[in-house]
């Protein structure tokens, strides 16, 4: 991939592009702050809206959506102890107790502070990652692409610690979602029950609007009622210098926990967050303060959940595959685009890595200002009625489902996806994995088809090849390493305990 | 884990059921493209990953204690009916109607009692979706039977 400004100043000046990166932040902090609404449910919202769009704009915006909903969930996360987004959950921890003793800006500040450090690091990263994974994934033949399929979905398994197996059932019947249609090798048609609508497959934005955004709205009518009690941010006041210096190391190691596990296949932001807590607390001098209004327990989730954005862009650009849930919003949208996402997007396409790359730079630039300045502004949003904002984002979802090929059955499967999404949510499914399945579901069949016609209909092909090899032992590795883990931990418990 | 998983795991086993014997019916692949892996391979792949990891759903569940769930509300129900309903209702009245009954009925299934800004929100809703996405995006909203009977008389 060729990095020169040759790509980058056409993308850089267009006012067109800067303005929607504008727009997506802004978008995207208000998204964020709004409980209830992610930035996943905001990018899925947008998506049919940017496909009006040229590509390189369409994405740049998704991306500040991204970056900046990220960080928007931290301002009501601090307030009023509803995160706006499952990122900001271990930001309450620090934040709101914070918040209570009279230090809101303060907390503000350091999340504002933090989220962009951790963001700007990890555009960086991907800068230069993300072509040099796609000079790798050059040599990637259809057996290596199965094989990177089925780590990504063995992934599910460690996103979140107790429901490791409900998030492989949920990326399997994604998968299911994702065979729908004529099946492209044969052309014969399956689970199209005769309707013509339904041929070329279940579009992938209806399901995704329904998974996320209808599922949140049945949710929310279930919620109706709970009190949130909100703190005002009586005076602005920015954390010191002292602050800075306290959190400064705090800030760096949960940045590259952030990137590591934005990286990694299917993880996302909120695993990024939740780890980057437990190391903050792990490392600090002052671990009892914890809990009680520590400024690294708002620092560290922070700066990891703003990393993760820029790592999560990194396998999902390079390769197709998807580093988190929004990611792979992100990456449906690049395929709704007509794009190629994997080595050859770079060719095809060499302006995108600087849309990306300026439009979250640009973005976690503007939320540091947005958060430092319009703390008090958007803190105001938590106050829109939900019995006025919900039937909006309704609208919205309807509106965006219906307008991709202006049919009415993408309505109807935006309906059923959300009411299906409620009943799996109910019973510990996540949205998120059945999204990675759909998204994953033409990769992974396509390349075990073209695979097992390379190797003859024989699986031991598989392991002929070394790269295929490894990314299927670490697939197992991923499926059952946390059970060896915690049999591990109990024998070790138990043999202490006798000696 | 618990108990409920082991009716979550046995409903997944039925759909898989399901899922299996709609495989059945795929039409035969002609003979020229018979070297090609069958297209009931992948779905009967999944199917059996899925019945596999729905038995170990059964299996951990059982014996556990039951979860205690909250009943759902009146205004979950009416939600739900509101949902459901737009499609049918976006049929025969059109859209922008559409969407201008459910900003009426969901903030009354909600509670909210402010019927001013109902009325707007009401009016202002489906407005602004014409004005943006008809006009501003040419995006068409089906008009409904209703107004196309209207239309033709």
């Amino acid at each position: 991939m060729d990095l020169s400004l040759e790509y980058a100043l056409p993308v850089l000046t267009d006012p067109i592009v800067i303005g929607l990166i504008v727009a997506g932040t802004v978008m995207g902090v208000v998204i964020g702050a709004l409980p209830g609404l992610s930035s996943s449910m905001g990018v899925a919202l947008l998506l049919p809206f940017s496909l009006y769009l040229e590509p390189i704009p369409a994405i740049a915006l998704l991306s500040a959506l991204y970056c900046a909903g990220t960080f928007g969930g931290s301002i009501t996360a601090i307030l009023i102890n509803a995160p706006g987004a499952p990122p900001a959950v271990a930001t309450a921890f620090d934040g709101y107790p914070m918040a209570t003793k009279g230090e809101a800006g303060r907390a503000l500040g350091i999340a504002a502070v933090s989220s962009a450090s951790g963001g700007i690091l990890s555009v960086l990263v991907l800068l230069f990652a993300a072509p040099l994974l796609a000079q790798v994934a050059y040599s990637f033949g259809p057996p290596e692409y199965f094989a990177l399929g089925v780590f990504a979905l063995s992934m599910l398994a460690s996103i979140s610690g107790e429901a490791p197996l409900k998030n492989l059932i949920g990326g399997c019947l994604g998968l299911l979602i994702a065979t729908v249609g004529i099946d492209l090798t044969t052309g014969v048609e399956r689970f199209t029950f005769g309707v013509p609508e339904l041929y070329e497959g279940i579009q992938f934005i209806p399901v995704l609007i329904g998974l996320f955004a209808v599922t949140e709205l049945l949710n929310q009518a279930q919620e109706l009622g709970r009190e949130r009690i909100a703190v005002t941010v009586s005076a602005l006041k920015l954390p010191s210098l002292d602050d800075f210096r306290r959190v400064k190391n705090t800030i760096l190691r949960s940045s590259c926990i952030g990137i590591f596990v934005g990286v990694l296949p299917a993880e996302g932001s909120t695993m990024a967050a939740m780890v980057g807590y437990n190391e903050a607390k792990r490392w600090s001098k002052t671990p009892d303060d914890f809990g009680k209004g520590a400024i690294e327990g708002v620092a560290g989730p922070e700066a990891a959940n703003n990393a993760a954005t820029g790592g999560a862009m990194v396998p999902t650009l390079a390769l197709g595959i998807p580093g988190s849930a929004t990611a792979a919003v992100i990456l449906g949208g690049l395929q709704v685009q007509g794009l190629r996402p994997g080595p050859y997007l770079f060719e095809e396409q060499p302006g995108l890595l600087y849309g990306i790359f300026f439009a979250m730079l640009l973005a976690n630039i503007l939320f540091l200002f947005i958060g430092l300045l319009g703390a008090k502004v958007f803190s105001r949003i938590s106050l829109v009625p939900r019995t006025f904002l919900w039937p909006t984002v309704f609208a919205l979802c309807f509106v965006g489902a219906y307008g991709l090929n202006q049919s009415m059955v993408d309505v109807w499967i935006m309906i059923i996806s959300g009411l299906v999404g409620f009943v799996l949510k109910k019973n510990g499914f996540g949205p998120a994995p059945i999204i990675m399945g759909v998204v994953l579901g033409g990769l992974v069949e396509t390349s075990l088809a073209q695979s097992m016609i390379i190797f003859d209909q024989q699986w031991t092909g598989f392991l002929s090849r070394p790269i295929t090899l490894s990314l299927l032992v670490l697939a197992v590795i991923s499926l059952i390493g946390g059970k060896i883990r915690s049999v591990l931990r109990r024998l070790l418990s138990r043999t202490n305990r006798t000696a | 884990m618990k108990h409920h998983d082991t009716i979550t795991g046995l409903a997944l086993l039925a759909l898989c059921a399901i899922a299996y014997w709609l495989t059945t019916g795929f039409s035969e692949v002609p003979a020229m493209l018979s070297q090609n892996v069958p297209p009931t391979f992948f779905p009967r792949l999944v199917i059996s990953i899925v019945a596999t990891l729905s038995v170990v759903l059964v299996a951990a569940g059982i014996g556990r204690e039951p979860e205690i769930t909250g009943r759902s509300s009146t205004t979950f129900w009416r939600t739900v009916a509101i949902i459901a309903s737009t499609g049918i209702l976006a049929s025969i009245l059109g859209t922008l109607l559409t969407l201008g009954i459910v900003a009426v009925a969901l903030p009354i299934a909600w509670g909210e009692r402010r019927y001013s800004f109902i009325g707007i929100l009401a009016v202002c809703l489906p407005i602004s979706i014409y004005l943006i996405f008809t006009l501003g995006l040419n995006v068409y909203f089906p008009t409904g039977q209703i107004v196309g009977l209207l239309l033709e008389n």
